[in-house]
């Protein structure tokens, strides 16, 4: 039904601003969007379960009921279909007994066939259901045990428990990533809308009416994809839930850093949620210019290597760098702060070091939901800051006598590369890994990985972003990478904001930029293209 | 009962299904010059001064409908009929389509002239498998004497009917359900706006007429518009075919004027109410409120008076409900009906009425509690226009007032329970163990 549903138009900074009558008081809102995101603008929530930003309009939960003046009186509408229109009359639960019932009679039906396993059940604490029944609900149960439940679920899993009661199926398999636990579910459509309208591959599918109703994939077919763990993020409740993140956490226990992912140039913007010194899961942040509310599968589960195999930190005095030439060559996860120590060590060394950036892995193409393909992360700003593809030092690389490698693989990268490489030397790898590069190094320093440093990154779209240092670093003795080039040129920053200035003295488009002026969703840096 | 004339019904068991037959009772003699040189305005014109409206249930002016659609959209324009007949006590259609498959097409064609159509489709019930098999011999003979197919009649007007078979889901008798059922997709209904008449089956503008609206043309074309409105009611023209059933001597199908005293329907036409003495009626179809005995009495079979009764004109099918049945055992089957009809989109419908059915299961085998009825009103007032289309109302509504007309009913039921005083009883109440 895709050609029908349609995508909400979102607010803008741009949007004009209309007139509208909020329970009698005139209000100003964005005009060019449905009511539920406007009455957001002005600070009054609406609950809802199906709709999504960032998916199209299904309007079937009936949650976000509010009473709008028409010529037939008083109607009950959704607010997540309404198009904003100047001098609407609006009544919310602040002012209408009859919007209030409504809301609380469909969160009673709401939760009439769902089951109150909230503290076994991995969504509690970040669910819809559990959201809008302390705010819209809050009703002593009506209900008799006599009168029943219908549990959702295929008739295949249902079964009978203890008390002699059908049940719907639980953990049921959906795919290698994903499960789903069918009688928890509350039929939002949301899933089925991502799957169909994002992800492009309709795998999953409502099958049946009525209570009966219940989520499937093609008869023998699985769920899997390259986003199909998004589906566990815009489950309201906890029907599908991710088999790496079940029952290992409880979510209101975990913390939450925001940062952006190095796995990609687009820099997905994602919350490392860590407790105990380890991530314990990467949520996708929602960023509408950039990754919408989408991660790919790569770069959410990249996490759980991020403290696998690591370098220990070691105290390194400055390497000799000999008296030929050297090259500097900055890996795909430097961030900005990074490739300013880099261009420092470039000035102390002299007109014989050269600095290159990049990767030897092939660039793909944009997808379209929340990656761009390239690996390079911070491509962009490797340009702002001078760098020289790594391509061009391949093809020279017999001239250099010193290597050095800041969080560049490229002996992994590119096996063949390595009897090329091999001839430099004195190899010098700052990573934070103990790669191939490390291993074949003469000199392999430890150093931080991405999600335990602060920076920034200028992705493909020439957006700045932020990253934030998660607390999981497995030694604390460990520096960034900045902080050791920075040490080897003469001139040791002490934290990453001082590296950032150095950042604006070398690219002028930064300029006069401080962390606080990067806005948590980033920086259109002039020149790019929104 | 007065001799009444016959638009719908007049050639009920004279073998139109051929289409010599059909000619020779005046059949296609309105697919004509006549019609061709009217132009497309003219034509929705003379239906808007027939006061014919919708024969669906819903009972929408069809000459307005037919103004609503767009006519330079740049996309074709179709005429969909809506022969998924569905709701409880309607058989009309069927016997309309078995009997007289030659109307329908003739209908068509002239709804097909005003719209500017080049293709309508027919989508019939699944389980109609005969009227299908009269609806495609008719079609055939049709396309073979040129009043269907390309430069019909030597003019440059072409247009095609396709018969379309349903899966047989009660919710695609909605137009916009129907339409996505069409397509190929979930019989689920469309959020509106926008409407079908602006862009419905294949995002192109869609007239969804009754089949009982379009068999009404070629009688309003062969006579005058105003000889049909004279014969209904001041604001709904015309005939109505009414389909009587349950309680009477003679079940059936019958074509009557609009407005006819509701009485006369029952011991006139059916014969009378038999096994005992009347106790309800639901005048429009399953999801109608009930009308009791002393109602009954006042009410004629128009859309004003049985609006202004609370209750609804519908399809025209009357249930005729004796007073040896227990009402709340009928509502448990509307209940059944409905609950397992809903397209499972709505939270208040899919979890509300299968809610519904379970409590007046319980009710009905013995096992009711006090005050179930007042958790049922409760209830069924969460539907009220809450959600995408109204079937959900259609339990909600006859739940408020069977609980309402017939309250005794629930409670004799009720009383049955030995235990239908006990107070309700959180489950896992355990007072005392965490603190």
């Amino acid at each position: 039904m895709s050609n029908y549903y349609n995508m909400p138009k979102l607010p803008t900074e741009n949007s004009p601003k209309v007139e509208i009558f909020v329970d009698d008081k005139a209000v100003m809102v964005p005009g060019d969007t449905n009511l539920l995101e406007a009455l957001k603008a002005v600070g009054i929530e609406t609950p809802h379960v199906c709709y999504h930003p960032f998916l199209p309009v299904s309007g079937n939960c009936r949650q976000c009921l509010v009473e709008q003046e028409g010529p037939r009186g008083r109607m009950l509408v959704i607010a997540c279909y309404t198009p904003v229109a100047p001098g609407m009359k609006i009544y919310t639960p602040a002012s209408s007994a009859r919007v209030k019932n409504a809301r609380k009679a469909t969160q009673e039906f709401m939760l009439v066939n769902h089951p109150l396993d909230c503290p076994i059940c991995d969504k509690a604490g970040e669910c819809t259901l559990q959201e809008n029944y302390m705010e819209a609900g809050q009703n002593e149960s009506r209900m008799r045990p006599e009168y029943g439940k219908n549990y959702h679920g295929n008739p295949a899993h249902q079964f009978v428990d203890a008390k002699g009661q059908v049940r719907g199926g639980k953990h049921v398999d959906l795919g290698p990533r994903v499960l789903l636990d069918e009688e928890r579910c509350v039929q939002c459509d949301r899933c089925v809308r991502f799957m169909r309208t994002i992800a492009g591959s309709e795998q999953l599918q409502l099958a049946g009416r009525a209570d009966h109703t219940y989520i499937t994939t093609f008869p023998g077919e699985k769920l899997d994809h390259e986003y199909d763990l998004c589906v566990t993020d815009v489950c309201p409740v906890g029907a599908m839930t991710a088999k790496y993140f079940r029952f290992q956490k409880r979510v209101w226990l975990l913390s939450h850093t925001p940062t952006v992912s190095m796995d990609d140039s687009l820099g997905a913007n994602i919350w490392l949620d860590h407790a105990d010194g380890r991530i314990y899961r990467v949520m996708p942040r929602c960023n509408p210019e950039v990754n919408r509310s989408w991660l790919s599968n790569t770069s959410r589960l990249a996490f759980q290597n991020f403290d696998k195999n690591r370098l220990p930190a070691m105290d390194v005095h400055t390497p000799a760098f000999g008296s030929g030439k050297v090259a500097l060559v900055a890996g795909g996860t430097c961030t900005m702060e990074d490739l300013a120590a880099i261009r420092m060590l470039k000035d102390s060394l002299g007109d014989r070091a050269e600095i290159f950036g990049g990767s030897l892995l092939k660039v793909g193409t944009p997808d379209g939901i929340a990656m761009s393909g390239d690996p390079v992360a911070n491509r962009a700003g490797m340009k702002l800051m001078g760098f020289a593809d790594v391509a061009d030092f391949m093809k020279r690389a017999s001239e250099f006598e010193t290597l050095v490698t800041v969080n560049a693989d490229l002996f992994g990268e590119d096996p063949a590369a390595s009897s090329v490489l091999e001839k430099i030397n004195c190899r010098v790898a700052l990573t934070p890994f103990d790669d191939a590069t490390a291993k074949k190094a003469t000199i392999a320093i430890g150093v931080r990985h991405w999600s335990e440093v602060q920076g920034t990154m200028v992705n493909s779209l020439n957006i700045l972003q932020k990253l934030n240092a998660c607390p999981v670093c497995p030694d604390e003795k460990l520096e960034p990478a900045f902080q050791v080039l920075s040490k080897f040129a003469g001139c040791k920053l002490q934290s990453a904001v001082e590296a950032f200035k150095k950042v604006g003295e070398y690219a002028s488009a930064l300029a006069g930029l401080t962390y606080d002026t990067i806005k948590s969703t980033g920086k259109l840096l002039e020149g790019g293209e929104a | 009962m007065a001799e009444c004339v016959k638009v719908c019904t007049a050639n009920f068991g004279k073998g139109a299904q051929d289409i010599e037959v059909y000619k020779k009772l005046g059949g296609y003699a309105n697919i004509s010059d006549r019609l061709f040189n009217m132009s497309q305005f003219e034509v929705i014109d003379y239906v808007q001064r027939s006061n014919l409206r919708g024969r669906g249930g819903a009972g929408f002016p069809t000459g307005m409908k037919w103004s609503f659609v767009p006519r330079n959209s740049g996309k074709p324009v179709y005429i969909v009929v809506n022969a998924d007949e569905g709701e409880g006590g309607t058989f009309k259609d069927h016997f309309l389509m078995l009997e007289d498959p030659h109307r329908l097409i003739e209908g068509l064609i002239i709804a097909a002239w005003a719209l500017g159509s080049r293709a309508a489709y027919i989508y019939c019930r699944g389980e109609f498998l005969p009227c299908i098999e009269s609806l495609n011999k008719a079609l055939n003979q049709a396309y073979a004497a040129g009043y269907l197919g390309e430069n019909i009649m030597g003019t440059k007007f072409c247009f095609d009917i396709f018969v379309h078979r349903g899966a047989g889901a009660y919710i695609c008798g909605e137009e916009t359900a129907l339409i996505n059922s069409l397509e190929g997709q979930k019989g689920q209904p469309r959020l509106k706006p926008p409407f079908p008449a602006v862009s419905g089956a294949w995002k192109s503008p869609t007239c969804v007429n009754n089949v009982e609206t379009i068999m009404a043309l070629p009688w309003i074309f062969s006579h005058e518009p105003e000889e049909y409105a004279k014969m209904g009611t001041p604001r709904a023209g015309g005939t109505k075919v009414f389909c009587i059933s349950g309680d009477v001597k003679n079940p059936g199908v019958y074509e009557a004027p609009l407005g006819t005293p509701m009485m006369t329907m029952i011991n006139d036409y059916a014969g009378g109410v038999v096994g005992g003495n009347l106790k309800a009626v639901l005048p429009g179809g399953s999801s109608c409120a009930p009308l009791t005995a002393e109602e009954c009495a006042v009410a004629t079979m128009d859309y004003e008076c049985l609006a202004s009764m609370k209750t609804m004109f519908g399809s025209g099918a009357m249930i005729v409900i004796n007073d040896t049945h227990n009402m709340a055992e009928l509502l448990n089957v509307l209940g059944n009906f409905y609950s397992h009809e809903s397209c499972g989109q709505c939270t208040p419908c899919r979890e509300g009425t299968g809610l519904l059915h379970r409590i007046l299961n319980q009710i009905v085998d013995g096992k009711g509690h006090d005050g179930d009825v007042e958790l049922m009103q409760s209830l069924s007032g969460g539907f009220g226009g809450v959600t995408i289309c109204p079937l959900s109302i259609s339990l909600g509504g006859p739940t408020s007032s069977y609980t309402a007309k017939f309250r005794a009913d629930f409670d004799e039921l009720i009383a049955k329970n030995p235990e239908h005083a006990k107070p309700r009883v959180q489950e896992n109440y355990r007072p005392g163990i965490f603190w």
